[in-house]
């Protein structure tokens, strides 16, 4: 090994010259290329997304995994908008575009995505799955890239481009803490019980209902549950011990029905209510379907899909036409509602003369009643407030679409100004 | 036979030599894609150090990862001591080693598939500690991860502004050769481990206890010992990929993850530290690839366009779970074993010229992956 | 005292849902050395034959037809797949692999079918309850205590007075002498794990059934509680799968009954305690509780 082979200097000048071609060649590497934006024929400044044709949206959603039904059905819902909306001259003289990535619930997977997408894409009016929307948190700030994520946490609140549409969690649990003692008899004194998920979700509930329950004198038993839980006997069997008068939870679909199942069944027919995402339609096909007719309310920022408003009416006679056999869930209404808001924040940025990605989020903040006829209006001005303090609430109804009518309209929830007040301090 | 083959040092140069040019070339995502490879591959290689040398089957590593990942975070990080980030990073891949010693006890004494299930104890111990401990690990939103800094220079966009040919150098393209130095240092240390005392004592340890024990290996200490070394590895990776998520949630760090790294080395071959990093780019790479390129691949419906129709998330676990089971039954050495056969053939057929067996060495027999089973009756 | 009660009557009827799925892996187990991680998508798959059937066919006819499908399926699986590797030393680590390969695979199909659906099987318990004494339990509850317990004692006796059980046994004890005996260990094998997958569509009626909503993708994941309940008992032995069960079931229904007093281990923890408790008893007894510790062969 020691005397020279004579292959070697051959080998080190291969190796050189290969050395000398790859930083030569750099120099037609794409990427050296400077970066984009500039202004257009038409006078408005752009940005990563917006062409002299088109305007691209993106969406990170789930289609394969838990929450595939909801994913579909925003998916199908933004789809309609943007079809609408381009049959009706697009925005900004611009047609509209979705690119949609489906990551399974896998954070990985989406932020992957996200790299993929985001230097193509103006905003995304979708994100699902609140573990992925929390990874993305930093680079969405960083991008300025105007998000509305699935997710109704708290901690969302205070970041210039992530816009929660509607209450948060918290909210919603002091809405039906006020249900509940105004309407079901929960008075001073008495328990109630509060199942929630683990993670932000439950825990931003639980924050509200203790909140609202120490205004009220009422002494609040909390459970922690996880999603793989479908079977909440031993929950029901704890809260019957603390001789709960009503229960909350913040949970999925299937702890719902099996929790008002469960108590049904067990003779503790208390009132229960829950926060909108513990409900879905398919419910009212299972065997507890009418013990959730009996006790169960949903607390809710939005109006059901079988409301009369004239708004929600001709969406979702529309959504039925365009997409017969799809169910019509709560996620088409608020993925919809999403488009709109999102697409109404363009058009103020066009008028303003820049769809660059912060004068994006900058015309959307501006919006300080943004209303859609698809519920209550919208003031996105404050980053800290969520976008709306009233709600809804809703019961369930087998016959209905969406498996859910209204009992309560509209209102103010009663403590929600106080309560961020101590909040904020 | 040397005269044949570029003599390694020249060889590993001008692979590293590739391996610099990406930045130059690709793309945020694809970046993103070789910096989640690279770790996945230095995490794999540690587990194959345990699982495919030393014969502990281990379903915990994703814990290992987390320590790795969340140490780095919380000791570099606001709240938290806030140090240095690169004595962070260190500390950080000792943690986890600690970890790993932490564990020894229920590794030097329960074995085979018992130790497999136990080490799944690991994994959901630790989620639920990585969602309870909020004050260290943020909670279900987990915590963005400050950014490595050496001496003046940020692993991160614009510390200091930084354009090289022509190309401006943002976090990813840092990270790559961050990655890329990480993954050699690893290959270095496992290989030199596994040709050393301490290596051929693991693997006799894997063959059979009883007689490495009889030929004088100390076998709890070495079982231990395997742990820390694989858990210090998995640490790195760990490290590496916070740094690369640039925000960690507990949720990443699931059974899901274990299984995962158990399938990178069973795909590339068992106790191979080139085999551990291609199973590693496969697993890793594969489903995140498919999504990108769902509307080019035949069979495969673009995400919400057709109902019923196979997505490409779908399509990549079908080929992820058929690869195992293919890979298992056909090829137990694994990728590594397959192109070795290959060689070998391929090399014996131009010896000895066309027309003649290609048997001129006969095949490495299978790697034992793990231990003989010990029955109990 | 009524709240004890209720735990532990609570317990003891999840115990014996987990003792169905445990069964299978100690069945398994015994069979061919194999821990069995297809288990939870087989259980699945059988569940999901349920659903989809039993408007057409009644739920016992259903039953019997994803009972018997699900054990071809498990032992196709056994004879098409496994028993095609290496037979070599340590074959059975690399064919516990291959079934993580298997479960990839059928649970993305399953999940694919099944969505974000709830799927009722149509089972005759409904949401009925039965009354004893100051507290109460579902009565598919009771029906799992009762299948169960069958089911274990049946598992029992085929093992212990069965040619085909003394064949495992002795295979168990010795491969080769066992095959110099003329016993048919391929068969035996194949034998054991249609046994197991059968039980695995059992248990998928428990599982889904009242005090849970229906089926759901995620019903097969708690296969991965019933590992800690196979590990305990020893995995070999199926009343130590009964009494590993029993403690898992206990466990969570106690710890989840006194969450707020433990609060010092963090909410929620009544779903990790059975990990907690399986690494306990292993400190002490590597082998689970009825586990014998081979000897060490040289």
């Amino acid at each position: 090994m020691n005397t020279p082979h004579p292959g070697h200097r051959a080998t080190t000048a291969v190796l050189a010259a290969a050395l000398a071609l790859l930083v030569a060649a750099t120099g037609c590497s794409a990427k050296a290329d400077g970066g984009s934006g500039g202004q257009d024929a038409d006078g408005v400044r752009t940005g990563p997304g917006v062409s002299a044709e088109t305007i691209r949206l993106g969406a990170l959603t789930d289609l394969t995994g838990p929450y595939a039904t909801l994913g579909k059905s925003i998916v199908q819902a933004q789809q309609m908008w943007a079809d609408e909306t381009n049959a009706a001259g697009g925005i900004c003289g611009r047609k509209v575009e979705i690119t949609v990535k489906d990551h399974g619930y896998d954070v990985q997977r989406a932020v992957a995505a996200y790299a993929d997408i985001s230097p193509d894409v103006v905003a995304l009016p979708q994100v699902i799955g609140s573990p992925v929307v929390a990874a993305l948190l930093d680079d969405v700030q960083r991008d300025h890239l105007l998000t509305f994520p699935q997710a109704w946490a708290a901690s969302l609140l205070g970041k210039e481009s992530v816009q929660v549409v509607g209450t948060t969690y918290d909210l919603d649990m002091i809405a039906a803490v006020d249900f509940l003692t105004r309407t079901r008899g929960v008075r001073k004194g008495d328990t109630i019980g509060h199942v929630y998920f683990e993670g932000d979700y439950g825990a931003n509930a639980l924050e509200g209902s203790s909140w609202a329950a120490r205004k009220a004198g009422v002494k609040v038993v909390g459970q922690k549950i996880k999603a793989t839980d479908t079977d909440l006997s031993a929950q029901v069997s704890a809260l019957r011990k603390e001789g709960v008068k009503a229960i909350l939870i913040s949970a999925g679909p299937a702890q719902t029905a099996s929790l008002v199942g469960v108590a049904a069944s067990r003779g503790l027919r208390v009132p229960v209510v829950s926060s909108a995402p513990g409900f879905a339609p398919q419910l009212m096909k299972t065997p507890a379907a009418p013990a959730l007719a009996a006790l169960l309310h949903v607390v809710s920022s939005a109006p059901a899909v079988s409301s009369e408003l004239p708004g929600v009416r001709r969406m979702v006679t529309a959504y039925r036409k365009k997409y017969a056999g799809s169910p019509v869930d709560s996620g088409v209404l608020s993925g919809y509602n999403a488009a709109q808001l999102l697409g109404a924040g363009l058009k103020k940025a066009c008028a303003a003369g820049s769809l660059a990605r912060e004068d994006v989020v900058k015309a959307h903040r501006a919006q300080e009643n943004a209303d859609t006829g698809l519920g209550v209006p919208q003031d996105f001005s404050d980053v800290d407030r969520p976008a709306s303090l009233s709600t809804y609430v809703l019961k369930p109804d087998a016959k209905a679409l969406g498996g859910l009518v209204g009992a309560e309209e509209a209102h103010r929830i009663p403590g929600a100004e106080e309560y961020l007040k101590a909040r904020r301090s | 036979m040397s005269d044949r083959r570029p003599r390694t040092p020249v060889r590993t140069l001008l692979i590293a030599l590739v391996l610099c040019v990406p930045p130059f070339y690709l793309d945020a995502f694809w970046l993103r894609v070789g910096l989640f490879s690279v770790a996945a591959a230095i995490g794999a290689v540690g587990l194959s150090l345990l699982s495919g040398t030393a014969g502990q089957l281990s379903l915990g590593h994703a814990f290992f990862l987390a320590v790795g990942a969340y140490g780095y975070t919380w000791l570099a990080g606001e709240p938290g001591p806030g140090l240095p980030t690169a004595v962070a990073a260190v500390l950080a891949v000792l943690l986890a080693g600690a970890a790993g010693g932490l564990f020894s006890p229920v590794a030097g004494r329960v074995r085979g598939i018992y130790l497999g299930v136990a080490t799944l104890a690991l994994v959901f111990l630790g989620h639920h500690v990585l969602l309870t401990a909020d004050s260290v690990t943020g909670g279900f939103n987990g915590r963005s991860v400050p950014p490595l800094r050496l001496g003046g220079f940020g692993f991160t966009a614009g510390e200091p502004e930084l354009t090289v040919l022509g190309v401006p150098f943002g976090a990813e393209e840092r990270l790559w050769y961050l990655a890329l130095a990480l993954l050699g240092l690893t290959w270095f240390t496992a290989r030199g481990l596994l040709r050393s005392r301490p290596g051929r004592a693991l693997a006799a340890l894997r063959d059979s206890e009883t007689a490495a024990a009889v030929l004088g290996v100390d076998v709890a200490r070495h079982r231990a010992a395997a742990f820390v070394v694989s858990s210090m590895y998995a640490g790195t990776a760990g490290v590496l990929l916070a740094l690369a998520f640039r925000r960690i949630v507990p949720d990443y760090f699931s059974l899901a993850l274990s299984v995962d790294y158990l399938a990178m080395i069973v795909l590339g071959g068992l106790g191979s530290v080139a085999g551990a990093t291609a199973g590693a780019v496969f697993v890793t790479a594969l489903p995140l690839l498919l999504s990108r390129y769902a509307d080019q691949l035949p069979l495969v419906a673009a995400p919400g366009t057709a109902d019923g129709a196979v997505g490409p998330t779908e399509a990549a676990r079908f080929l992820y779970g058929a690869a195992v089971v293919v890979v298992l039954l056909h090829a137990p050495d694994g990728l590594h074993g397959l192109t070795r056969r290959l060689r070998d053939r391929f090399r014996a057929a131009r010896r000895s010229g066309p027309g003649s067996g290609p048997h001129a060495r006969p095949s490495a027999p299978p790697i034992a992956p793990v231990r003989p089973e010990e029955h109990t009756p | 005292m009524t709240g004890l009660l209720d735990d532990l009557l609570g317990g003891l009827a999840l115990g014996a849902v987990y003792a169905l799925v445990a069964l299978g892996f100690v069945v398994i187990f015994k069979a061919s050395g194999v821990l069995s991680f297809a288990h939870g998508s087989l259980l699945l798959f059988g569940g999901y034959l349920i659903a989809v059937l039993h408007d057409d066919l009644g739920f016992a006819g259903a039953l019997a037809v994803a009972v018997l499908a699900t054990a071809l399926l498990a032992g196709a699986l056994d004879r098409l797949l496994l028993q095609r590797g290496d037979p070599g030393p340590g074959a059975a680590h690399v064919q516990t692999i291959v079934t993580i390969g298997v479960d990839i695979v059928l649970l993305t199909e399953l999940s694919r079918r099944i969505g974000g659906d709830l799927l009722p099987l149509g089972d005759p318990w409904g949401d009925a309850v039965t009354g004893l004494g100051p507290v109460t339990v579902a009565d598919s509850r009771l029906a799992a205590i009762v299948v169960s317990a069958v089911s274990i004692a049946s598992v029992f006796a085929l093992f212990r007075y069965t040619r085909w059980g003394l064949s495992l046994r002795a295979a168990g004890e010795d491969v080769e002498a066992a095959a110099l005996m003329g016993v048919r260990l391929s068969r035996v094998r194949t034998l054991a794990w249609c046994l197991a997958g059968g039980l695995a569509a059992l248990a998928a009626v428990f599982l889904a059934a009242f005090p849970a909503p229906g089926l759901e993708r995620t019903t097969g994941q708690i296969a991965l509680k019933a590992f800690p309940a196979a590990v305990l008992g020893g995995m070999a032995s199926p009343v130590g799968a009964l009494a590993g069960s029993l403690l898992i079931g206990l466990t969570e229904a106690l710890v989840a009954g006194h969450q707020s007093e433990l609060s010092l281990l963090g909410e929620g923890f009544a779903d990790v305690a059975p990990y907690a408790v399986m690494v306990l008893v292993l400190l002490v007894r590597p082998t689970g509780l009825f586990g014998t510790r081979g000897a060490a062969r040289v």
